[in-house]
């Protein structure tokens, strides 16, 4: 399956999803003029990916910042790969938020409360 | 303007402890490069990055907020007059406040009153319930070009004290809706 990947720009994140490694990756900053538009490639992308059984996936998030249009997006992402873990797929979050950023840590633990797959909050 | 007109004008803002005043027309790069600015202003000011953060982040949501709700109704064939919204930053004590005005239609009032009525009666917890609430909402229920419904309970959540909030009727079609958010 083929990659996704968007640069960032200075108001939404770069973001890499490998469909062969099944390594996915988000950074930077997402308050972009229209988040739904924004992450539509990223829906897509994840409804086909998660068709298959494999690969196993690991998506490490290493947001700063979202504004609230962001979050939801980030939210039903989370939602699709929990769907998927619940139904057998070897699915794992790891976010990385920055030791001085209190609100980060706090946003983390937000988005972890609504999913069950393996969800790590790590410190850098 | 006038040299009067503009000391006055001047003098008002100082009054006020502002840090930053926008009125105009609201375009996502004018709101990146102010919110840049205030983050940049912030850092300098010695205080803590969660506060800074909550700053940048209310500022972003009034702003988008006002900006969607102005792109929405152009979308709709009824553009709002120009240039009616404005957002300013003030300095009033230890607190950073962010608020912005912009014109509504009449009709929007009472539901924008409603809501934020409800969000004022609500304690930290009863404000994290309606924002899980929110967020469970499918996003296809949300309409085009507008946010996900959040901006609100989240700048509640993040403020010191209830969502301050006025409406004045401007004319028979339009009122002038103003929020102030106490971080």
């Amino acid at each position: 399956m083929d990659s996704l990947r968007i640069e960032a720009t200075s108001c939404s994140p770069f973001i890499e999803f490998d469909g062969t490694t099944g390594a996915l990756r988000i950074e930077g900053e997402s308050y972009p003029e229209n988040s739904f538009d924004f992450y539509a490639p990223v829906f897509t992308w994840l409804e086909d990916f998660l068709k298959d059984p494999a690969p196993a996936v690991v998506l490490d998030i290493g947001l700063s910042y979202l504004n609230t249009s962001s979050i939801k997006c980030l939210i039903d992402v989370l939602e699709m790969l929990d769907t998927a873990h619940g139904a057998g797929r070897d699915v794992a979050v790891r976010w990385h938020y920055d030791r001085d950023n209190d609100r980060a840590l706090d946003m983390a633990e937000e988005f972890k409360e609504d999913v069950t797959l393996p969800f790590d909050i790590l410190a850098r | 303007m006038k040299g009067t007109d503009l000391f006055n004008l001047q003098e008002l803002l100082s009054r006020q402890k502002l840090l930053i005043c926008f009125s105009g027309p609201f375009s996502h790069s004018v709101i990146e490069e102010l919110g840049k600015a205030v983050r940049n202003h912030l850092e300098n000011e010695q205080i803590e990055k969660s506060s800074i953060m909550d700053v940048f982040s209310v500022y972003v949501e009034q702003a988008q907020n006002v900006r969607n709700y102005t792109a929405s109704r152009e979308a709709l064939g009824r553009p709002i007059p120009a240039n009616s919204g404005i957002v300013v930053i003030a300095k009033d004590g230890d607190h950073y406040v962010v608020s912005s005005g912009n014109l509504v239609e009449a009709e929007d009032v009472p539901g924008l009153s409603a809501s934020l009525e409800k969000l004022r009666g609500l304690d930290k917890a009863g404000l994290k319930a309606a924002y899980k609430e929110q967020t469970r909402k499918p996003r296809d229920s949300m309409g085009a070009g507008s946010g996900a419904g959040l901006g609100l309970i989240d700048m509640a959540r993040k403020a010191t004290r209830p969502l301050e909030y006025s409406v004045r009727a401007v004319d028979s079609r339009y009122y002038f809706f103003s929020l102030e958010v106490q971080i």
